[in-house]
Parts: structure tokens; sequence; C-alpha cells
């Protein structure tokens, strides 16, 4: 067959990229270790890998890393879940309906400009300090990425799905859940990942501000306890975490589009 | 009795560039059963004529009656199978051609009937679980034609359903029609390139000017049904109404050279 040398070439390929990542960390390591060894920076503020490791292996170890991380993912989780549930058929109505994109749209647009931990100030008046407040910093940070990347998708909605979906009986509420909704959903996707990364720096910003618990705040505290190592291992949970929901969430969901709708 | 009514329609498109008069005083009826064909110039307004019909489009004047009621917006019961095939990507073949029915709340049992004659009329039975990207242009096609056949609607409105596939798939999709045709009696408008196309298979044949966007002529189509492209009827009428496509084409073409000079 002659779709098989291009498969197996892919693969390879594949492969040898992964050999070439991994050998690339390592070498980093290495240098890290050397440089370290060499003495030229003081050990509390330049700690050698293995104190990292050592830091990382406690943090897992007594269980305060899970926790950290735990917390951060659940207070993400909320906030997230909040502005997709309003997000996407917010964007869904002001790609439909043009006098709410001229007021409501505008105003989301404004809105976007505003890095969202300036909210903070605002939301400890508003809510004291609390989960509510912290929540309200994630939300303000994704929401309106989400609504207008939906937005945006249902407004290129090719004509022909429009067309077609009255005339199937599609009308009402639905043409929204039946065409309109998978219609744009590859924009919803690339709002939801998009939205995902705004949360995630908004609770990182937040959690750096305002102690509490969570992985931000394990970020704090390792400044302020001169813990390198804790300080370092704690930005290792935070790209892990990154990377995991990158591959395995928004990686799934870009296949799943491309494959169906041959686009994204 | 006419099902379908166009009195004194008129369409005019507002851009930038101004105004543009695309259709003046269309006054056409269209009869129970009957198979119409609208041939003329690429751009003479074909597709707004459907467009309008189908209720995508208002006219700036005039009257569209369908069954006696004022046409007021798309409907289902007056369907269209547009040039593309316009399947919902998300869906599979069999999920396609069921949609409608599931929109309309029919019992799935009812729906899983229907389904699977109708792609066994457009043999395609076998790709039913297959996703659109998977399957050909004229595959679409044909899955489109098995989706508007089962909204079962009073009017098939088709524009150039077959002008992007190849001769046999399109000769193929001609015996489909022409069955489906015959064993419903639906009206069908059917807007078409394809002089031939039109003369197998309409019952009258419009021809529709390239400038001032009116329809010029007229041809009955009187031959018996089952007829093929290369029947010598077919092609003497279609080489009628050719030449004065052609005499169209070229006065329209005329027009546009004198206002350039
Ligand atoms: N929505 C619109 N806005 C402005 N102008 C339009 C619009 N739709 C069509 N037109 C114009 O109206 C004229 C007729 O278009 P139409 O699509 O009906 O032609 P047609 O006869 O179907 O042509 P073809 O055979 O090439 O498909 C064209 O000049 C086109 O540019
Ligand atoms: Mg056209």
């Amino acid at each position: 067959m002659p779709a098989e040398p291009e498969i197996a070439g892919k693969a390879a390929g594949k492969w040898r990229g992964r050999v070439a990542r991994v050998l690339f960390l390592l070498a980093l390591g290495i240098l890290w270790e050397s440089l370290s060894r060499a003495g030229v920076w003081n050990e509390l503020i330049f700690p050698a890998p293995g104190a990292v490791i050592r830091s990382l292996a406690d943090g897992i170890g007594d269980g305060s890393l899970p926790r950290a991380v735990g917390a951060s993912m659940v207070r993400l989780g909320i906030g997230y879940s909040i502005s997709l549930l309003i997000g996407i058929p917010a964007g869904m109505l002001l790609g439909r309906l043009r006098l709410l994109d001229d007021t409501v749209g505008s105003l989301a647009v404004g809105l976007q400009a505003l890095p969202s931990i300036c909210w903070l100030p605002l939301a400890v008046l508003w809510f004291g300090l609390s989960e509510s407040a912290m929540q309200f910093v994630i939300i303000m940070g994704s929401l309106m990425a989400i609504t207008l990347t939906v937005r945006d998708g249902v407004k290129t909605i090719p004509t022909l799905y429009l067309r077609a979906a009255p005339i199937l009986g599609a009308t009402g509420w639905r043409f929204y859940r039946y065409v309109l909704f998978p219609a744009s959903f590859p924009s919803v996707m690339t709002g939801a990942k998009l939205g995902w990364t705004f949360a995630w720096r908004s609770l990182m910003a937040a959690e750096l501000l305002y102690v509490t618990t969570g992985i931000g705040s394990t970020l704090m505290m390792g400044r302020e306890l001169h813990d390198m190592p804790l300080v370092i291992a704690a930005m290792i949970a935070i790209i892990v975490i990154g990377l995991i929901t990158d591959r395995l969430v928004f990686r799934l969901g870009e296949d799943f589009v491309h494959r169906r709708w041959g686009v994204g | 009795m006419a099902v379908v009514e166009l009195k004194k329609v008129a369409k005019v498109f507002a851009s930038q560039a101004g105004r543009l008069t695309v259709l003046v005083d269309i006054d056409l009826e269209v009869a129970d059963g009957e198979f119409l064909c609208v041939v003329g110039p690429s751009g003479c307004g074909k597709s707004t004529l459907l467009n309008l019909i189908a209720g995508f489009e208002r006219p700036s004047s005039g009257e569209i009656v369908v069954n006696g009621q004022p046409v007021t917006g798309p409907s289902p019961s007056r369907f269209v199978i547009f040039q593309e095939p316009a399947l919902f990507p998300w869906l599979n073949v069999y999920q396609n051609v069921v949609f409608g029915l599931r929109m309309a709340g029919v019992d799935p049992s009812e729906q899983q009937d229907k389904a699977h004659a109708l792609l066994k009329a457009v043999h395609l039975s076998k790709f039913a679980q297959a996703w659109v990207t998977e399957i050909s242009g004229g595959m679409k096609q044909r899955v489109a034609i098995a989706r508007a056949l089962a909204m079962d609607p009073d009017i098939l409105l088709m524009d150039e359903p077959f002008a992007a596939l190849d001769a046999q798939t399109r000769d193929m999709l001609h015996e489909v029609l022409e069955e489906v045709y015959q064993q419903t009696s639906k009206t069908i408008v059917f807007v078409t390139h394809n002089v031939r196309e039109a003369v197998r298979l309409g019952s009258r044949v419009i021809l529709m000017s390239g400038q001032e966007g009116r329809i010029i002529e007229q041809f009955p189509v009187h031959l018996p049904r089952n007829r093929y492209l290369e029947d010598v009827e077919v092609v003497t009428i279609a080489s009628r109404i050719r030449d004065k496509l052609r005499q169209e084409v070229l006065r329209s073409s005329g027009e546009e050279g004198e206002h350039a000079g």
C-alpha cells in the first residue's frame, strides 16, 4: 500500500521529536546542576536540581502540594465552569442579535482590555476576603474571551447551514440547540481553551496577591520563607498542570473538531 | 390550480455600488405537480427567484403566494436543495437524513424506516454511518436529496443541484428524481445552466433574460416522461432554447460593451 511509508514516516518523525525533547530537557538539567555545583550564585537564590526534586517529593509526600493543587483546581473549576455556562450562550446570542452585540458586545470588548487582576480590589470590597472574590476574578478574566470568541465563530457560520435550518424545521430554541451550537462548536472549543488560559492566569495572579490555600499561595509562601526549592517546585507543578490540561483536555477536543468539521 | 403564484414581483438589491435591479415584473404561476425548469444567463436572477419562493429573501414589490398563503419566510413545505449539499458535518449520513424528522418529533421507528428506504433509493445504504467529510461530492448531494425527500415537502426548489457532478452521477440522480416525481407528483422548480437537463426533466422550461431580469419565453415540453439526455426530441427542443439563450447572452454582453464604451 502506498499509504504505509507515509504513516511510518510520520510515526518515526513523532518519535524523533519525543527523543529530542527528552534529550534537550536532560541537557538543561545537566547545565543547571553544573552551574549550581560551580557555586557561581548563592544556593539560597539558585538552588540545585536535587534540592528542588527533594522539595517536590516532600510536598507530595506530606500531601501539602496535592492539597494546594486541589484547592486551586476546585476554585478554578467552579469559576471556569460559570464562565463557560454564561459565556457560550452569551456568545451565541451576541452573534445572532445585532442590537445585543452593539450594546453588550461592545461592553465585553471594553472589559476585555482590563487585565483581570485589576478586578481584585473591587472583588475584595464586594465579597470580602473570600472564595467568592477569587472566583469573581477568574470569571472576569475568562468570561469575555469565551463570549467574544464564540460570538465571532457564530458570525462566520456558513449561510448554507443557517438557510438549511428553518426548512428542516429547526426554529426557535431548536435552532440554537441543534444547529447553531453544533455549527459553532469549533469556535466554542477555541473559546474554551482561551478561556481556560485566562482563568488559570487570573487565578495564579489572585492567589499570589491574596494569601490563601492553593498553589499560587505555595509559591508566595516559598518566597516569604526564603525557600527557593519550594518556589521552583511550585512553578514546576504549575507548568505540569498547564501541560496536562492542554494535552489531555483541549488536544482531544481539537482533534475531534478537526476530524469532524475538517477545520481547526 | 396554481400552487405557486408570483404577481408583479421585483427584486432590487441595495449595495455600496448602488441599487441593483435583478428581477422586474415577474408574473409566474406554477401548477400543482408541474416540473418547472428555469434557465437563463449567469447572474440573471435565477437563484434570487428561487430564494424568493423559498422565503429566504423578500420581494421589493409584488407578492408571492403559495397554496393561497402569502410567503412570509422559509418553511419545510418548500424545501430547497442547494448547489452545495449543505449537510451538517457534525452528523453522520443517517443523522442528516432524519434531522428534519427529529425536529418534527416523528417517532424514532418511523424515522428509521423512512431513512432506510430513502438511503436505499439514492443507493447509499452502506454509507449510513459514514461522516459527511468521508464521502464524495456526488454522495453528499444524494444525501441532500434523501434529506429533502424525508421532509416530504409540497414543493421542491432545486438550485443547480447537479452542476458540480460528473455525468454518470448526474444521470443516476436524474433517474432518482424522475422516479420521485412520478411517484409523488410533487411540484418542482428546478434551476439549471444546462438546457438539455431542463428539457430532460421539465414539463415546462422558462427562459430568463440577462439584463432586465424578466421571463422572456416559455417552452412547454410535451414529451412522454422517462426521457434521456440523448433523445432526439430532447436535443431538438434544447437546441431551440439554446439558440434563444445564446442570443440573450450575446445581447446582454453587447449591452455591457456599450456601457463600457
Ligand atoms: N444578497 C445580495 N446582495 C446584492 N446583490 C445580490 C445578492 N444576491 C444576488 N445578488 C446579485 O443579483 C444578481 C443575480 O444573482 P443570482 O444569484 O440570482 O444569479 P443567478 O441567475 O443564479 O446566476 P448563476 O447562474 O451564476 O447562479 C447578481 O448580479 C448578483 O450579484
Ligand atoms: Mg445561481
